[in-house]
């Protein structure tokens, strides 16, 4: 693996530890999701470059587009919890008890 | 120049830490404005501008922006600070986290570092990726038609959540 392939590979990790580690706000969650987007993204980007193949450039902007998309359920989401709870808590959201 | 992507890479990580290690929202969404702008700077170093610019307008400035004014309507009144015992303990174990896989990975091929850049892959006038995005309306048409059916799904989608008004009382937020 060389330097730059350690960069964001240990930035996707960093942000999906910090998404199995949420500790209150549903929004953080919300947070870590986007930056793995965002180091999947730069990966999906140097790709091209180290091949020198123009046509895997698609596979950045298709990512990006299903990205926004899931960016946005994620926060109607978080605004239908804030109207329902008051606030967007994680201890709110405890239908399932155990 | 070398060194200078490196360093652009090094603060790519440290602003994953801090959209990890957050002590509240606030601080999340700087975290991950400094890893997007640090992001399209490397992309440009690597000559990609166009996949850069479209990171920073798309990502940077609609994305982003809708997340930070929904962290206005979320968050706390008095957020925590970055020197809380808690956050500085969360810190430190993502980075210990990060240490011990490159330590026990091996830390042999690490120090090969390089820099290319692109050319125009047989068009003379524009770039690579350029020329590669345009193939979105020629080779990738089905695809750009999926995709813009699933963003116009997503708005429904999105109407039906947050609707508020003949499902229930009209709330006040």
């Amino acid at each position: 693996m060389s330097g730059m392939h350690l960069s964001f590979y240990s930035a996707f990790t960093l942000s999906s530890l910090g998404l199995a580690f949420h500790r209150t706000h549903l929004i953080s969650a919300l947070l870590c999701l986007e930056s793995m987007m965002l180091s999947m993204y730069i990966a999906l980007s140097a790709w091209p470059v180290e091949n020198q193949v123009a046509s895997l450039t698609l596979t950045p902007i298709l990512m990006l587009t299903f990205s926004a998309c899931e960016a946005s359920t994620g926060l109607a989401m978080l605004v239908a919890s804030t109207r329902t709870h008051g606030s967007d808590h994680l201890h709110n959201l405890n239908l399932l008890q155990c | 120049m070398t060194y200078f992507v490196l360093f652009l890479g090094l603060c790519f990580v440290f602003g994953g830490l801090a959209v990890a290690s957050n002590p509240s929202p606030y601080y999340g969404v700087v975290g991950l404005v400094i890893a997007s702008v640090v992001g399209c700077g490397w992309l440009l170093s690597l000559g990609v501008s166009f996949v850069s610019l479209v990171l920073f307008m798309v990502y940077l400035g609609g994305m982003l922006v809708v997340f930070v004014y929904s962290v206005s309507l979320a968050a706390d009144p008095f957020p925590e600070a970055w020197m809380d015992w808690r956050v500085v303990g969360y810190g430190v174990g993502f980075v210990l986290v990060v240490v011990v896989g490159v330590v026990v990975g091996g830390f042999v091929e690490y120090w090969k570092l390089g820099v290319i850049t692109v050319d125009g892959g047989g068009m003379s006038s524009v770039r690579l990726d350029f020329s590669g995005v345009a193939m979105f309306y020629s080779r990738g048409a089905g695809m750009f038609l999926a995709a813009g059916w699933g963003l116009l799904l997503t708005l429904f989608v999105v109407l039906e959540l947050v609707r508020g008004l003949s499902r229930g009382a009209i709330r006040a937020v």
